[in-house]
C-alpha cells in the first residue's frame, strides 16, 4: 500500500511550524506580566536569563506541532492505493475482449490469429471474473455479455467470422464503456484484438473513457502485407446505333513480392461481360479497361472482379450505371429573338458531361404533353410560359427556368407559372452596371460558389427587370441595389427558378464570365431534380431514398426486406454491407425503382499497422493511462482512498482538544489563574 | 443569642461574598465569643470600684453627683468589671495586599478578620479604633465603644493600593497610640524582620500588647508557574524575568526563613505572632488569637 498527496503543493505550509517553536521560545515575553505582592527574596535569587530561552513545555509544544502537520496533511489530500497484487488479489476482474472482425480481418494469416489471441485471454481468468465479446467492424455487437462461463466465451469466438466492412474502434471501445459501467467492482480490463489499422482510428478523438479501465491492444496483423485492392470504377456511355458503355477499374497494389498476372472480370447484371489478364505493378494504382459492352435493359448494376490474394474482400468491387446520361432540354425562344442572343447559353449547357444536355428549341405555344414527355426542363427565353400542359407537367415533377427580359416587362401579364411579377426595368448604365449582391450559400444553385462568393460580384448588369415576388416564391439572389435577381417557387412535384440577370450579352457580361458555366450547369441540374447519383457508396453510409420513391422499401444484399422509417433527418437507410441494395416503391416486385452498390471502404485494404499506442492518442483518459500492466482502482474506491483528510482533519481536532485540556489543567494553569485581583474586586 | 456560628460562614470563600462587614462580624463572633472572658481591667459594672476625675469624652451619666456636691469636682464612678480596653486595629491598604489565588485577596481577609476582632472585642467591652497605612498613616479611627460601625464603615470603603512602608507606618501608629491598649497588626509583612521588630519593640515600651497577623497567600509560599514568565511586584512595577521553576526552592527557603525569623523577634520583643494562610478558615485565627491571649492571662 502507498500513500500519496493529491496537492503536495500544500506542503509548503509546514513552514508555518516555525511559528509554534518561535512562540514556545519567546512565550514568557509576549505574556501579560505576572504580578506578584513582593520580589523582596526574588530579588535576593540569582536569575539566568539564558535558561528562559530554551523550549518550554516541549509536550505542549509537540502536540501544537502535530496538530498543525496534521491540518497542512489534510489540506493536501492525501490518499491511499493499495498495490497490484493487493488490488488484483481483492478485487474480480471484469474483462471485455474486443474482437476485430473487420474486412481486414479476413486475410488468411490473420483471422485464426486473432481468435487464438482471443481465447488466449481467457486463461488465467477464476471464478469469480467475469468476461464479454464484443465483436465490432463499422458496428460494434455484443457477442457475449458478462459471464463467468468460458465455454459460452469460446463458442462465440468459434463462432465469429470475419465481414467486409471498414473498422471504428471508437464503436467498440463505447460498447466496451456500456458494458464496463455494470461492472462497477470489478478491475476493468479491455483487450483488443485487431490488426491495428489507421483508418480505424477516425472517431477516437474525445471519446471519453472512465477511468479506471485498462486497454490492451493485442495486434494481430499479417505478417505478409501484399495486398492488390480495386479502389474505383468509372463508366462511360457510348452513345451510337446502340448504347453501349465503356468501364474501366482502377486497382491498387501495396507491398507485392513482384508484378503479379491477374485476371479481371466484369459482370453487368450478373452476366459475365468481359475479362482481361493483365499485369500488376508491385505497388502503386494500374488501371484496367474492359472492352466497351451493350447496355442492358433497365436498372444496371455490375461488379468488377480480380483473382483473389490472401485478402480476398476488396478483390470484388460493385458499381450501378446512372439511370440516363442525357438531359433534354426545351428552349422556349421568342419569335422576334435572333439566334445570337442564346448563342452563350446554348453552348455553355453544351459543354457539360454527366450528364450531357441536350437542347431543342421550340416556339412559345407549341409544348403538349408529348413534346414534354422525355423532357428534363423547359427555359421559358424572355417569354411567358403558358399552356395547361406546361402547368401539369411542371406540377408532375418537371423542372422550369423563365429567363426574365425586356420583352415580359414590355407585356406585363398574369400567369400561375410565373413566380414573379415584372414591375419595370431597372437601368444601371449609369454607374456602370449593377452586379449580384447577396444569395442564399446553401442553395443547390450557388453549391459552386460557396468558397468563392467574390467570383459572382465580376458579372455587370446594365439592364435588368424588377421582379416582385408572388406568395410562396423565395428570393434566393438580389442584385446590389436589392432587388430579387434570383426567385423560385416550388409548384407541385416540380420547380419553377425565375432569373432576372441577363443570361445574355446584350444587357450584361455575365455569359463571358467563369462563373457563367457552372451556374448555368446548377441552374439546370437544380430545376430539373437531376441529382448525379454516385456509381458506389461505401459501407458505413446512409441513403436516403424517399426523393425516389413516397414507400421505400429496401431489399439488402443479404435479402433482406427494409422499410426505413422518416424521421425529422428523413428516410435514412444504413447501408451495412457491401453488396446492391435494391429500392421498391410500395412492395418488392418487378423492376426496382433504384439500385446502390456499396463496397467496404478503401483505407480497409491498407494493411500497414500503426503503434497501438497511437490509437488511442486522442482518448480522452486520466492518469489511469493505457497500460495492461497497471492494475487500477475502481473510481468508488479511489474516492474512497481519497477520503482520509476527513480521519486526518478529526485527529487535529482530537489533538486540539488534547492540548486545550493541558494548557488549562494542573500546573499549566497557575499561571493562567493566579491573577491579580482588580481594585474594584476588593469591595466587600 | 448563643448560636454557633455555622462553618461555612468561616470559609474565606463564603465571607467573600457577604457584602456588609457588620452582618459578617456578628456572624462570625457570637458564636464564638459570648461569655468566653472577662476583663481584667476595670471598667463599668455594679461593684464599685473607685472614683476617677472626669476627662472629657467620658459618659455623662457616670458622674457621680454626689461627689460632685461634696467637692465641687467631676468625678466618675469605676466599678469592678469587664474592662473597656482600647484595641487598635493597623491594617496594611500596600498593593501587596490585593492578591489572590484562592477566593479572597489578603487584604479582604484582613478586612474580615479586623471586622470580626473588632466586634468580638466591642461585645467584650473594650473600645475599638483602626488605622490603615501603606507607606503612612492612611486612616485613622480613634479607639471608643461607639466607633465599631464607623469603623467597619471605613473597613468597607479601604483599598489596597500603593507602596507600603512598613517600618514608618508603624512608628506613625505607635505615635498616634500614646495610652498602652492592645495593638493588632494585620500585614504581609514584606519588611526586614528586624526593622519590624525595632517598631514593635517600641510599642511594647509603651505598653502596648502587640498581636501581629502575617497574612500569607499559598502562593506566596510556593511561588507559581513552570514556564518562564515574568513577575512584576505589585506595589513597585519592578519586572523580573525568571524560570519559576529553577527558583522554587530556593524561594521557599528564603520566605520559610523570612517567616521563622519574623516569629522569633516578636516572641523577642513580646508581641504575639499569628501566621494566617489566606486560604484557610477564618476560625482558624480567630482560635488562635483567643489562644494567644488566654496564654498571657489577660482574661480571667
Amino acid at each position: 500500500m502507498s500513500f500519496g498527496l493529491l496537492f503536495p503543493a500544500f506542503l509548503a505550509a509546514l513552514a508555518a511550524l516555525a511559528v509554534p517553536i518561535w512562540l514556545h521560545l519567546r512565550h514568557s515575553d509576549k505574556d501579560k506580566p505576572f504580578r506578584f505582592p513582593s520580589l523582596m527574596f526574588l530579588e535576593k535569587l540569582p536569575i539566568r536569563t539564558a535558561s528562559r530561552r530554551r523550549l518550554v513545555d516541549i509536550p505542549l509544544l509537540l502536540l501544537r506541532l502535530a496538530a498543525l502537520t496534521l491540518l497542512v496533511l489534510a489540506f493536501g489530500r492525501p490518499y491511499y492505493s493499495r498495490d497490484v497484487e493487493a488490488a488484483m488479489a481483492h478485487r474480480p476482474r471484469a474483462i471485455v475482449v474486443l474482437l476485430d472482425r473487420s474486412g481486414s480481418m479476413g486475410h488468411t494469416d490473420v483471422w485464426a490469429a486473432a481468435q487464438d489471441s482471443a481465447r488466449a485471454k481467457l486463461a488465467g481468468i477464476q471464478q469469480t471474473d467475469r468476461v464479454a465479446l464484443v465483436l465490432f467492424d463499422e458496428e460494434a455487437e455484443i457477442a457475449q455479455s458478462f459471464t463467468s462461463d468460458l465455454g459460452l466465451v469460446r463458442a462465440a469466438i468459434a463462432a465469429a467470422k470475419p465481414g467486409d466492412r471498414g473498422t471504428r474502434y471508437a464503436a467498440a471501445l463505447r460498447a466496451a464503456r456500456q458494458l464496463l459501467s455494470a461492472a462497477p467492482d470489478a478491475t476493468h480490463e479491455v483487450y483488443v484484438v485487431t490488426d491495428v489499422q489507421r483508418s480505424g482510428v477516425s472517431g477516437l478523438a474525445g471519446l471519453d473513457l472512465p477511468t479506471g479501465m485498462t486497454i490492451a491492444a493485442v495486434p494481430v496483423s499479417p505478417k505478409r502485407r501484399a495486398n492488390s485492392a480495386i479502389a474505383a470504377v468509372d463508366v462511360r456511355r457510348i452513345a451510337g446505333q446502340r448504347v453501349t458503355v465503356a468501364v474501366q477499374a482502377r486497382v491498387v497494389t501495396r507491398e507485392l513480392p513482384g508484378t503479379r498476372r491477374v485476371r479481371a472480370t466484369l459482370a453487368l447484371n450478373g452476366r459475365p461481360s468481359g475479362s482481361r489478364d493483365v499485369t500488376l505493378p508491385a505497388s502503386g494504382d494500374f488501371t484496367i479497361a474492359f472492352d466497351a459492352v451493350p447496355l442492358p435493359s433497365g436498372r444496371v448494376s455490375g461488379t468488377i472482379s480480380l483473382e483473389k490474394d490472401a485478402l480476398a474482400f476488396d478483390d470484388v468491387f460493385r458499381f450501378t450505371l446512372p439511370d440516363e446520361d442525357e438531359l433534354r432540354v426545351l428552349l422556349v425562344v421568342p419569335d422576334d429573338a435572333s439566334g445570337d442572343e442564346t448563342v452563350y447559353f446554348e453552348r455553355a449547357l453544351a459543354i457539360g458531361k454527366a450528364p450531357t444536355v441536350r437542347i431543342e428549341r421550340r416556339r412559345p405555344g407549341t409544348l403538349d404533353a408529348r413534346s414534354l414527355r422525355d423532357a428534363a426542363l423547359v427555359v421559358y427565353w424572355d417569354a411567358r410560359p403558358t399552356g395547361a400542359a406546361v402547368e401539369t407537367w411542371v406540377r408532375g415533377g418537371g423542372g422550369l427556368v423563365v429567363a426574365a427580359g425586356s420583352r415580359m416587362a414590355a407585356r406585363p401579364a398574369v400567369s400561375p407559372l410565373v413566380p414573379a411579377t415584372i414591375t419595370g426595368m431597372t437601368d444601371r448604365l449609369s454607374d456602370r452596371g449593377g452586379t449580384f449582391g447577396e444569395f442564399s450559400r446553401e442553395h443547390p444553385l450557388f453549391t459552386p460558389f460557396r468558397d468563392a462568393n467574390s467570383s459572382l460580384g465580376l458579372a455587370r448588369f446594365l439592364r435588368y427587370p424588377r421582379l416582385e415576388p408572388g406568395a410562396g416564391a423565395d428570393v434566393i439572389a438580389r442584385f446590389d441595389d436589392g432587388q430579387p435577381a434570383v426567385v423560385e417557387r416550388r409548384e407541385g412535384a416540380g420547380r419553377i427558378v425565375m432569373i432576372g440577370a441577363p443570361l445574355h450579352a446584350g444587357a450584361g457580361d455575365l455569359p463571358l464570365q467563369p462563373t457563367y458555366l457552372p451556374l448555368l450547369r446548377r441552374l439546370v441540374l437544380h430545376t430539373s431534380g437531376h441529382e448525379s447519383a454516385p456509381l458506389w457508396r461505401l459501407t458505413g453510409e446512409s441513403w436516403n431514398p424517399q426523393a425516389i420513391a413516397r414507400e421505400p422499401v429496401v431489399s439488402t444484399p443479404s435479402g433482406e426486406i427494409v422499410r426505413p422509417l422518416a424521421d425529422s433527418a428523413g428516410t435514412a437507410v444504413a447501408l451495412k454491407e457491401a453488396g446492391v441494395y435494391s429500392l421498391y416503391d410500395g412492395r418488392v416486385t418487378g423492376d426496382p425503382a433504384a439500385i446502390v452498390a456499396v463496397n467496404p471502404p478503401p483505407g480497409e485494404s491498407d494493411l500497414t499497422p500503426v503503434d497501438p499506442r497511437e490509437l488511442l492518442l486522442g482518448v480522452r483518459l486520466s492518469d489511469q493511462a493505457v497500460d495492461a500492466d497497471h492494475a487500477r482502482a475502481a473510481p468508488r474506491e479511489l474516492e474512497g482512498n481519497q477520503g482520509l483528510w476527513r480521519a486526518v482533519l478529526a485527529i487535529v481536532v482530537l489533538v486540539l482538544l488534547v492540548e486545550t485540556l493541558l494548557a488549562t489543567r494542573g500546573w499549566r494553569g497557575i499561571a493562567g489563574h493566579t491573577t491579580v485581583a482588580p481594585s474594584e474586586r476588593s469591595a466587600p | 443569642m448563643t448560636s454557633t456560628a455555622p462553618v461555612n460562614f468561616l470559609d474565606p470563600a463564603v465571607l467573600g461574598r457577604i457584602g456588609d462587614l457588620a452582618l459578617l462580624a456578628r456572624t462570625v463572633v457570637e458564636g464564638f465569643m459570648h461569655g468566653l472572658h472577662r476583663s481584667p481591667r476595670k471598667g463599668f459594672s455594679t461593684d464599685f470600684a473607685q472614683h476617677r476625675q472626669y476627662q472629657p469624652g467620658d459618659d455623662l451619666r457616670f458622674i457621680d453627683w454626689k461627689a460632685f456636691a461634696r467637692t465641687d469636682k467631676f468625678y466618675l464612678k469605676e466599678y469592678e468589671a469587664d474592662t473597656n480596653s482600647a484595641v487598635v486595629f493597623a491594617l496594611d491598604a500596600s498593593g501587596s495586599m490585593d492578591f489572590k489565588t484562592g477566593p479572597v485577596t489578603k487584604f479582604d481577609y484582613g478586612r474580615f478578620l479586623i471586622a470580626c476582632l473588632a466586634w468580638l472585642s466591642q461585645h467584650q467591652g473594650d473600645r475599638v479604633g483602626l488605622m490603615t497605612f501603606t507607606d503612612g498613616i492612611a486612616e485613622v479611627i480613634p479607639p471608643s465603644s461607639r466607633h465599631l460601625q464607623l469603623m467597619l464603615h471605613t473597613l468597607g470603603r479601604a483599598r489596597a493600593t500603593g507602596v507600603g512602608q512598613l517600618d514608618s507606618s508603624l512608628k506613625s501608629i505607635a505615635h498616634l497610640t500614646p495610652r498602652a491598649g492592645i495593638i493588632v497588626l494585620v500585614t504581609d509583612c514584606y519588611e526586614d524582620p528586624n526593622v519590624i521588630g525595632q517598631a514593635v519593640d517600641v510599642f511594647r515600651a509603651r505598653k502596648h500588647d502587640v498581636i501581629l497577623f502575617h497574612l500569607i497567600d499559598p502562593a506566596e509560599r510556593e511561588l507559581p508557574g513552570r514556564a518562564a514568565s515574568t513577575f512584576e511586584d505589585a506595589e513597585s512595577g519592578v519586572r523580573i524575568p525568571l524560570r519559576p521553576e529553577d527558583l522554587r526552592t530556593k524561594y521557599r527557603t528564603l520566605m520559610e526563613t523570612h517567616r521563622r525569623t519574623l516569629a522569633e523577634r516578636m516572641t523577642a520583643a513580646g508581641a504575639d505572632y499569628v501566621d494566617v494562610d489566606t486560604s484557610r478558615p477564618l476560625d482558624h485565627a480567630l482560635y488562635t488569637y483567643l489562644d494567644l491571649r488566654l496564654a498571657r492571662g489577660r482574661v480571667r
